[in-house]
């Protein structure tokens, strides 16, 4: 058997493994454009504020060394194609052929043009190399001002960064409040709050029109007209799936559309992490869910099924945690569906919980600095969603109260969701 | 390689608190400099009768904050599968924690993860893990996933939150 892996990011390297797990002896290609061991995204921005060294930046170790472990020739250049029905992948080098197949390939950071603004001025957070040009930039010194577009997680961090450096930040994003996609907007305002204390300048409903040069400071123009000093532009308005490398041979809508064997719509062809389509377990539908531990999970599925095995990934819900300047937010499920809150705690006294309840499940959570219950809401929405009544058994209840959750809202919770 | 876990028998544990010693003890655990032990001891008393719980690692076979680690600090012992860590690279974004389901994984003073390791040193050289040791009742014990079950699946924890465990993705 001949496996080819397309990407070598997590998904890639769980199904590396799960394939050698399976097939000791198959021949296993992977492609990559990097030249580098997998590596986390969401670690570059700890790199540049200097929490990790770079080769923290690689979890599971020197390519070379994976190579060895796993035993797999890697082919450091970029896929132009995979042609499905000739089971061929196409790079500037070649064709060669595959038996299956497996898409990893990531996202890739969104960036739409801005007039005036410099190359050299405008910065991404996504791969090794945009967090080595930003430590390189503010490492120069000369960074005092900046503007940072996009009030998503990534652009939180980068805020955090450039804040450590003393640069001073405009935050802007044209939503309406902060992690739009996963804060409610009460949330949202108690998070504003902190953020805007620590000095950073917040704009919401706007975002940057244009750069010019004004009496010799570059300086940003927002949507709204106003003008902010910005020695640099941070871009993290999101991230596209990468999907080029099969588009018009498998099934794609914002990303590749899979089953929960990691199978896209051609046999012989699978995909994992961010740039495929998983289910959402609270919808029904199929979504990106682009998360570390889903690209885990789906690659070492993936890996599995093409060596034989057989293994399953039922999907995800919508989470997220995100710690920063001292404090964590946590989002669970789908923050646009309106239903009956109950919430606890206050936003100044180190906890402070806000559940979204409909038709018995808890549709959405927003938590607020306890981090040590996450996992126990996550697993109380994932049981309900799978359909279970059984309320919170004693040992989970037990940690609740530990972490300070009131039992009358325990009782309450439970209350609504059990009758 | 052994597959080992350590569990509680529900009906044993009458919560008297030794195990959090000494664990305290093993592990050196100061608690003015803010720190905690790794296994928590409950005493409920519930509409429908008490708890008696301690509660630390469970040691997942397929472990979630494995699995959810950005930087791959969680790992497997290769000579007991009991659930280590090497926190050189942690940065402190909890999502170990998020991904736990028995809500473990905590962060000392230095914002880095701590949790119960199973005593794997103690274990590798044959010894018990220090609350196992001390447990009065036997209600904590070190097990073989591989051997037959020493506690009743209606009073071992392990075997009552599995289910729950499966859920968590």
């Amino acid at each position: 058997m001949r496996y080819a892996i397309v990407g070598f990011g997590t998904a890639g390297y769980h199904a590396a493994k799960a394939i050698r797990a399976g097939d000791p002896a198959g021949e296993l290609h992977v492609y990559g454009d990097t030249g580098l061991a997998p590596y986390n995204p969401m670690l570059t921005t700890y790199y540049v504020y200097g929490k990790l060294d770079r080769k923290g930046l690689f979890p599971f170790g020197e390519l070379a060394q994976l190579q060895e472990q796993l035993g797999f020739t890697y082919h450091h250049e970029r896929v132009i194609k995979v042609h499905a029905q000739e089971r061929t992948v196409e790079t500037a080098s070649g064709t060669e052929p595959y038996d299956r197949i497996l898409v990893a390939t990531g996202a890739t950071a969104f960036a739409p043009p801005v007039k005036g603004l410099e190359p050299e001025d405008s910065f991404l957070m996504r791969t090794v190399e945009d967090a080595q040009r930003l430590k390189d930039r503010l490492d120069r010194g000369d960074v005092k001002t900046a503007v940072v577009v996009g009030a998503s997680m990534a652009g939180i961090k980068v805020v955090e960064v450039l804040a450590k450096y003393g640069v001073q930040v405009v935050l802007a994003d044209l939503a309406k409040t902060i992690f739009p996609l996963a804060a409610y907007p009460e949330v949202a305002a108690m998070i504003e709050g902190r953020v805007a204390k620590r000095g950073i300048d917040l704009r919401f409903g706007v975002t940057i029109d244009h750069m010019e040069t004004v009496d010799g400071q570059k300086t940003a123009f927002l949507t709204d007209g106003t003008a902010v000093p910005a020695d640099l532009v941070s871009l993290c308005i999101g991230t596209r799936a990468a999907t080029a490398v099969v588009q018009g041979e498998v099934e794609i809508n914002r990303g590749i559309v899979v089953n929960d064997r990691m199978e896209t719509s051609v046999p012989g062809i699978y995909a994992a992490g961010d740039c495929c389509e998983g289910n959402n377990l609270e919808s029904g539908q199929h979504q990106i869910i682009g998360l570390w531990a889903n690209a885990n999970r789906q690659g070492r599925t993936a890996g599995a099924n093409m060596a034989g095995c057989e293994a399953a990934f039922e999907g995800n819900i919508l989470h997220n945690i995100t710690h920063f300047m001292d404090m964590d937010f946590i989002g669970f499920g789908d923050n646009r569906i309106q239903g009956e809150v109950l919430e606890t705690g206050s936003p100044d006294h180190g906890l402070y919980i806000r559940v979204v309840l409909q038709e018995g499940k808890i549709v959405g959570a927003n938590i607020l600095d306890d981090y040590r219950i996450s996992g126990i809401v996550k697993n109380y929405m994932l049981r309900l969603f799978a359909g279970e009544q059984g309320k919170l058994p004693d040992y989970q209840k037990a940690m609740l109260l530990r972490s300070g959750v009131p039992e009358k809202f325990i009782d309450k919770l439970e209350g609504k969701l059990h009758g | 390689m052994s597959r080992l876990a350590i569990d509680l028998d529900m009906s044993k544990c009458v919560s008297c608190g030794a195990c959090a010693i000494a664990c305290m003890d093993q592990n050196d655990i100061e608690l003015d400099a803010g720190k905690g032990p790794f296994r928590c001891v409950f005493d409920m008393e519930e509409r429908e009768g008490f708890s008696h719980l301690s509660l630390a690692c469970m040691h997942c076979v397929d472990a979630p904050c494995i699995v959810g680690c950005p930087s791959a600090c969680i790992h497997k012992d290769p000579e007991t599968n009991l659930t280590v860590f090497d926190t050189t690279n942690c940065i402190g974004c909890h999502s170990c924690a998020m991904a736990c389901p028995y809500g473990v994984p905590s962060f000392g003073p230095d914002g880095k993860m701590v949790k119960c390791d199973g005593c794997y040193v103690r274990v590798h050289h044959g010894l018990l893990p220090a609350c196992v040791k001390v447990c009065p009742t036997k209600a904590l014990r070190l097990i073989d996933l591989d051997a037959p079950a020493e506690i009743p699946p209606e009073h071992s924890l392990r075997q009552r939150s599995l289910a729950l465990l499966e859920r968590q993705v």
